[in-house]
């Protein structure tokens, strides 16, 4: 039993993380209608910038915490220029495109991140050094314990739940994102600017991917695997319903619980791989029952 | 009828769909059936050096065409978007390499006491027998793999669009990542890849073993493929595709069967995928999981969209444009190697970030594709002197 929680606690923990790229995800598809399958890609970018970024600050400023705020904050100003620079030079030319050659330009910008990316920063493995949360577990129930990082991460992704709900639920901005999403030529005749719900949803994509692959990649150093989450994040989406925030968390948390369960008991029967592929397997099982996720709006359609 | 397409009039249905409209379109096409059949495999006679290397830029050329081709049919002419194709090629290719490793030990398990073994073992022995292994396998391939397809499609008779889209992304993980990185491949139980001797890629007393007899057989398959898919596109199941590509509810109100029709585009796709899969066998002799990640599942998808998505020409020209420009980045980028070494350690980067560039600027300038612009200059010649 002590095994069950430890996998539960640690799943959960794992799954804030999901919850908080899913978060960026979310917010892409709720507000442009756009399938982003550059996420991945966005999390290593800003796992990458963020690194750079304390490797400077930290021969600055000698405490490492301090170091590693101010690098955060740098990454989240940093995602969000590259977020407008991605609207304008690629995005901008596509409102008003079929949806299929919006998806098709997000996976071209995959493709040119990454390569940039293992351009400028190689391939090998990189970590946080100093490191920035300390490896010793913090205990929380009896026998269990947890990384600090994982709390952190779990702190971060809840604080950014509220942010983004109150944000879609309460300014104009979120209400301008759900129009376009629902239906982009009448939000677009209603007088509401999609360039600039384009503009802020890809800047706050950048910024939230940018915080998950900081996070990740205090966990186990950041390398090219880092941009896979990208893919492990779909099915939290996918389960959640693809435009509900809550959904994202929730899936993301149930995606995390799964992977580890999935590892802890199924993988003494087979080779390896189980925890990759196991999300998606109950993905496309859960597609067949439940096609719009748990939240998902139900789309009605007529001819 | 006459030399230029311009004034030809149809008063017939089976005019109107007839392969070759004029006489010069049917010269045409015989003078680049006579360059690509007689001349092109024959190059090496006068440029010994550049002639091998041709062929194997042709080679590929034909592997792309074929792999894109399924995945042309469904996004293209059927509205199922795929980012998983790579793991039907997979399916293809391991499916024959397995029948051809194994086929001989099971024809020899004629005694064997059980009854299917025994009935395989005499399947298998009479194929043997024939010479006929490697067709059969190309067969099986084919059959496999358009199967598997056929098992993640089945998801498009409830979901589509960006659900369609994860379980296809879910098809290349689960069946590349796990099934044949963790099960498959460790059946050979010495290493990763699978070998397999050229003299195996025999049909009756022909051996397939050199480059130029590869050729051939590329260039027939990909005749092949393109004429059923052709044929199939201007029949009733093509229709009933393009019908639920452009309208799936208005299609199932004119009592079109969705799923039926949806399921069969899979099945198709997967089949050509596994021709493609067989293909790359006999082209390398070795597969590994290595070489169907998911990055060719979405380069064949860059492939059609740079050619022209809804267009057989587009599969061609896009094929064409990927594998020479990359060709073209080598022939640029080796030179330079020597001035900044670190330019060669990294070209499978600038690969990947030009490819990705391509696909982008491709959408937004020209999101028609090669095949459009083709069209345009076609007509351009057509309608000379005026512009309409």
């Amino acid at each position: 039993m002590e095994i069950f929680f430890n996998l539960l606690i640690s799943g959960i923990m794992v799954g804030s993380v999901y919850a908080l790229v899913a978060l960026g995800w979310v917010l892409i598809y709720k507000c442009s209608g756009v399938l982003n399958l550059a996420m991945g890609e966005l999390t290593l970018i800003g796992a990458y910038v963020c690194l750079s970024l304390y490797g400077w600050f930290v021969k600055a400023v000698p405490q490492s915490t301090t170091a590693f705020v101010m690098a955060l904050v740098g990454t989240l100003i940093i995602g969000a220029v590259l977020g407008l620079l991605t609207e304008r030079v690629f995005l901008r030319k596509m409102i008003g495109e079929p949806v299929l050659s919006v998806i098709m330009v997000t996976v071209g910008l995959s493709f040119f991140f990454k390569g940039t990316v293992e351009f400028i920063w190689g391939t090998d493995t990189r970590v946080f050094t100093p490191e920035v949360f300390s490896k010793k577990p913090i205990p929380i129930w009896g026998n269990i314990y947890v990384d600090s990082v994982y709390l952190w991460s779990f702190i971060a992704a809840l604080v950014l739940l509220v942010v983004f709900v109150s944000f879609f639920k309460y300014t104009r901005w979120g209400l301008a994102m759900q129009a376009t999403a629902d239906d982009e030529m009448a939000a677009l005749s209603l007088g509401v600017s999609a360039k600039l719900v384009y503009a802020l949803a890809w800047s706050i994509a950048f910024m939230a991917a940018g915080v998950g692959g900081t996070l990740l990649g205090n966990v186990n150093g950041i390398n090219i695997s880092v941009g896979y989450l990208g893919l492990l994040v779909l099915p939290a989406v996918v389960l959640g319903g693809l435009n509900s925030v809550p959904g994202a968390i929730v899936g993301g948390i149930i995606i995390g619980v799964l992977q580890n369960m999935a590892d802890g008991y199924l993988s003494q029967f087979t080779p390896g791989g189980v925890k990759e592929v196991a999300p998606l397997a109950f993905m496309v099982i859960l597609l067949l029952f439940k096609p719009y996720g748990l939240w998902g709006w139900e789309r009605i359609e007529r001819v | 009828m006459s030399w230029l397409p311009c004034g030809v009039y149809h008063e017939h249905y089976k005019q109107d769909h007839a392969w070759w409209q004029t006489k010069f379109v049917k010269a045409k096409m015989f003078f680049l059936a006579l360059v690509v059949l007689l001349i092109f495999p024959y190059m090496d006679i006068v440029a010994p050096d550049l002639g091998p290397y041709l062929l194997s830029i042709a080679i590929m050329l034909m592997y792309t065409i074929m792999a894109a081709s399924g995945v042309q049919l469904l996004i293209g002419y059927c509205g199922q978007v795929t980012l998983g194709h790579a793991a039907f090629v997979a399916v293809g290719a391991y499916t024959s390499c397995l029948v051809l490793m194994h086929g001989p030990e099971l024809a020899a398990m004629g005694n064997d006491p059980n009854p299917v073994v025994r009935l395989l073992a005499g399947i298998f022995a009479g194929l043997m027998k024939a010479g006929l292994l490697y067709p059969a396998a190309i067969v099986l391939a084919a059959l496999v793999a358009g199967l598997w397809c056929v098992l993640f499609g089945l998801p498009s008779a409830k979901v589509k669009g960006f659900y369609l889209i994860m379980t296809t992304i879910a098809a290349q993980w689960i069946t590349v990542e796990f099934f044949i990185t963790q099960f498959v491949s460790q059946i050979g139980g010495r290493q990763q890849a699978f070998t397999v001797m050229p003299e195996h890629f025999a049909i009756g007393p022909f051996v397939i073993d050199s480059d130029r007899k590869v050729y051939y057989l590329g260039a027939a398959l990909v005749l092949l493929l393109t004429l059923a898919m052709a044929n199939l596109l201007r029949s009733k199941p093509g229709r009933a595709w393009i019908a639920i590509r452009d309208n799936d509810i208005a299609a199932e109100a004119m009592g079109v069967n969705i799923v039926a029709y949806k399921l069969l585009a899979f099945f198709v796709a997967g089949a050509m995928g596994g021709v493609a899969g067989v293909f790359w066998l006999n082209f390398n002799s070795i597969i590994s999981p290595e070489h169907f990640q998911w990055f060719w599942s979405l380069w064949w998808v860059g492939v059609i969209l740079i050619g022209g998505v809804g267009s057989i020409h587009g599969t061609i020209f896009g094929s064409m444009f990927m594998v020479l420009v990359m060709e073209g980045l080598k022939a640029v980028v080796v030179p330079l190697g020597g001035a900044f070494p670190e330019l060669l350690d990294r070209f499978l980067f600038i690969k990947e970030a030009l490819f990705g560039l391509a696909i982008a600027l491709f959408l937004i300038y020209e999101p028609n594709g090669i095949a459009y612009r083709w069209w345009q200059i076609k007509n351009y010649f057509n309608l000379w002197p005026f512009s309409y």
